[in-house]
């Protein structure tokens, strides 16, 4: 255990939010790691706050802990002032548990939820005292695997991670757990272990480089989900009841990673999530239940499972939310339903600001379905609507610019005139959040160029100019941090030294704004020779060998060649729930759409 | 009908800020399916509310809280809600009593004094000992404006030396004045001449109080009923 009167006494005193390192919440679960078969360290290299917000985390902590032979703690990436305390007091990275210094686990787990997180990971494995490289690591070294959405191109990070898990983690986990008991039960040695874990289905190994396929749950009313959170004593970013209530999305956005990756979809059924409800209201006592996935307004049964929750849990002080809304008034309808207890503003993504654009990225949306919305929800008394949008996407000229900054005084406009009516217009405002697009591996768009960052500030600048009216908020993410996403996302291992690089010059949390460095990144690049644009700003051909073409996350390369084909052409293609099938190769050996309260086939 | 409990805040709970106290409170009334009331309104919240904040880092065994239960909700005895309550709290959160408030005053408001233990201060013995024998002793104190000078002599009420060099002291605390502790130690640490850090000297509050015809009385003892305490619990504010 690490020394706690240290912690507790000398450091904890002096750092800001100090409960971050505390743990010892509610539904955590503490079993000696030394008393286990195989323990893990789930890691998540962002602040407590973040990492405790990611069903995903949850899911793999419920999954292992059930299991009394195993124990899964947690681990997350401590703010700047603390790791700084943490190396002056040689305390090391440990696990919130049991403060068993993370180097006794057998197992570091890293959640890889995006590109912006990879010094964290680097700051954490340099904390816990593991060598950096996984060539580097030796017997008594814990074995470093990671996950997540950011695995399906791994090779920017390969060269820190034995191993890596693609696709869901329900079942890849315990099949890990389980073979790292019996090795150590045989007194296999650590080389070994990793060896034996690499063959398990899902699993890539970079030092290997094999080709992998990804995980996937067929039928997730079968899978595992927590019936207790671990709840955090600070406000988490997500501090709610999530319930998962589909994964996968066939809508069939051609920028969305998550849509590709996650495919096909799986609804959970209604009587599952109300008992799941029920006992994470009661394990928990949170005040709220989102209904979680990429897009839940298409959850088949949605109005009957927000009525049943709103209808059991209204007047005992717990709202039902959906955290995303679908542009339309079937929507707004259920948003109203739900929102009788909670008046926040309505987020909209039409993503593009005209038609042509949307077609591009097959966003099945119009500017009719917009503003029938946006009408409906002033007049059932809303005054703040948010509008997502990206820019930089393939084929964009500036009338598409235009039509964002149009499309957005618009919904202004339509706000002021019917709160006009009621004497309120002064009170109408639009939030509109503008992204740059960032092309990502395993998606139609995955073959474009990010454009340069002079021409996305060129971008940012013209909308700028175009939407100063009052009433109407503008924000922009950041470029630079848009152009190492790009990079991260599409590159290979000839990224590693760089990551290596900045990290060891400081660079931490690079998704938060007040922390990032890029100047200290442009150094980092420059160190190692590496100009980053080869690959943020470079379009591969489509016969040319891709960085991630070992991995397969279910969707085939043809299906994604077709779609790219067809956004070029501003051609849609139709939702295959509702549609005909794309064939985009998801739906195999029992893997297919399940919906809820549909006899499976 | 409002109950009063009395809960603690442990060593491994006091980096909890107060309002991660509060949320962490508000889950187990719902957790423990108390009969709580709510407000009205678009977002309605159970009512409850705290004595007073304590700042972080400074473990208690004296935080009151009184929730107000529903007049139309199902009965509840003072026992099944301490059992119901204290099964549900946290790790390092305990209920250590409850009673029924029979009063009409807000608990914060009648809130007057607090005492506290501050361990390893053997070094400020003689510096107590002088402080209390001042008229008036000029300090800076923290206030939600910001730093300010006062007479901090007035705000102590008491202060004892005990065997294993910790200072128990008795000062203001509540609306109408009120000290924190550990700017009294800096205080005392001024007068001895030394340099304190005091973010890292352990502060614990053992009470709050109170005043009764001149006296200072816990929260309690003062228009409740059917007190009940947690076994082997002893209060140890007064002894």
């Amino acid at each position: 255990m690490i020394d706690k009167k240290v912690l507790y006494e000398e450091i904890l005193p002096s750092v800001s939010q100090p409960a971050r390192y505390v743990g010892n919440e509610l539904n955590s679960v503490r079993r000696s790691p030394k008393e286990v078969e195989a323990s893990i360290l789930l890691a998540f290299p962002d602040v407590y706050e973040v990492g405790m917000s990611y069903i995903g985390f949850k899911i793999l902590y419920e999954i292992v802990n059930n299991i009394p032979e195993f124990v899964a703690e947690r681990a997350f990436a401590p703010w700047p002032d603390m790791e700084a305390q943490m190396r002056l007091r040689e305390i090391p990275l440990y696990g919130l548990e049991t403060y068993e210094p993370a180097k006794s686990f057998d197992v570091i787990g890293f959640t890889l939820q995006y590109e912006l997180t990879y010094t964290n990971v680097l700051a954490m494995l340099e904390l816990a005292g593991v060598p950096l490289e996984a060539d580097a690591r030796h017997e008594g070294d814990p074995i470093v695997i990671a996950g997540g959405p950011c695995a399906s191109n791994p090779e920017p990070m390969a060269a820190f991670f034995d191993l890596l898990v693609t696709g869901d983690g329900e079942e890849a986990i315990v099949d890990l757990m389980s073979e790292v008991a019996r090795a150590k039960r045989e007194g296999a040695k650590r080389a070994d272990i990793v060896n034996r874990l690499a063959v398990i289905d899902g699993v890539y190994c970079p030092r290997l480089k094999n080709p992998v396929s990804r995980r996937v749950v067929t039928d997730l009313d079968e899978a595992e989900f927590p019936r207790k959170f671990v709840v955090p004593f600070l406000e988490a970013v997500h501090d709610r009841v999530a319930l998962e209530v589909m994964r996968g999305c066939t809508r069939g956005c051609r920028f969305c990673q998550a849509g590709m990756i996650y495919r096909p979809v799986r609804e959970r059924g209604l009587d599952s999530l109300c008992s799941l409800a029920k006992d994470l209201v009661k394990s928990t006592g949170y005040d709220e239940i989102s209904l979680l996935s990429l897009s839940s307004a298409d959850y088949t049964q949605v109005e009957e499972l927000s009525r049943k929750l709103v209808q059991e849990y209204a007047d005992k002080g717990v709202a039902v939310s959906l955290p995303s809304l679908r542009v339309d008034s079937f929507s707004l309808e259920l948003a109203k339903e739900l929102e009788k207890s909670r008046r926040t503003g309505l987020t909209f993504a039409p993503e593009a600001g005209t038609q042509r654009m949307r077609d591009v990225i097959n966003k099945g949306v119009t500017e009719e379905d917009l503003m029938s919305a946006a009408a409906d929800a002033f007049e059932s008394g809303w005054d703040l609507i948010k509008l997502y949008f990206m820019i930089g996407l393939p084929y964009e000229e500036d009338e598409d610019l235009d039509g964002i900054a149009d499309l957005s005084r618009r919904v202004l406009e339509l706000g002021r005139n019917m709160a006009g009516k009621r004497n309120k217009a002064g009170r109408v405002r639009v939030n509109v959040s503008v992204s740059s697009f960032v092309p990502k591996p395993h998606t139609p768009f995955q073959w474009h160029a990010q454009n340069s960052r002079e021409e996305l500030m060129r971008k940012q600048n013209y909308l700028k100019e175009r939407m100063r009216v009052r009433g109407l908020t503008v924000s922009f993410h950041n470029v630079e941090a848009s152009f190492l996403e790009a990079a991260f996302a599409r590159g290979g291992r000839e990224l590693a030294p760089a990551i290596a690089r900045a990290a060891a010059l400081g660079c931490r949390f690079d998704g938060w704004s007040d922390q990032f460095r890029p100047d200290l990144w442009a150094q980092a690049f420059k160190d190692v020779g590496i100009d980053p644009s080869a690959w943020a700003n470079k379009s591969y051909a489509y016969d040319e060998p891709l960085p991630w073409d070992h991995i397969d996350m279910g969707v085939s390369k043809r299906f994604l060649v077709r779609e790219a084909e067809r956004a070029a052409r501003a051609e849609l293609t139709p939702d295959c729930r509702t549609g005909a099938c794309a064939a985009c190769g998801a739906c195999a050996d029992g893997v297919k759409t399940r919906l809820a309260g549909e006899a499976w086939r | 009908m409002v109950l009063r409990v009395r809960i603690t805040k442990g060593e491994e709970a006091r980096f909890i800020s107060h309002l991660g106290f509060m949320r962490a409170f508000e889950r187990a009334i719902r957790r423990a399916e108390i009969p709580v009331a709510y407000s009205e309104g678009y977002h309605p919240l159970p009512k409850f509310s705290f004595a007073t904040a304590l700042g972080v880092g400074i473990s208690s065994e004296a935080e009151y809280v009184d929730i107000q239960i529903d007049p139309d909700g199902p009965k509840i005895s003072v026992e099944e809600a301490f059992d119901a309550l204290d099964r549900n709290m946290p790790p390092g959160i305990a209920v250590v009593a409850a009673c029924w408030y029979l009063g009409k005053p807000a608990l914060a408001s009648l809130i007057e004094y607090a005492s506290y233990r501050a361990s390893g201060c053997g070094a400020l013995h003689e510096a107590a000992e002088e402080f209390m024998a001042m008229d008036a002793s000029l300090g800076t104190i923290t206030t939600k404006s910001g730093k300010k000078e006062e007479d901090i002599r007035k705000l102590v009420y008491s202060i004892s030396m005990t065997d294993d060099e910790s200072l128990e002291f008795i000062c203001a605390c509540g609306g109408r004045a009120h000290l924190r502790p550990d700017n009294l130690l800096v205080h005392l640490s001024s007068i001895a001449g030394i340099e304190c850090d005091v973010k890292r000297s352990r502060i614990h509050r053992t009470g709050l109080f109170v005043v009764e015809d001149g006296e200072l009385v816990s929260p309690m003892d003062y228009k409740c009923k059917d007190l009940v305490i947690a076994k082997g619990w002893m209060p140890r504010e007064l002894s």
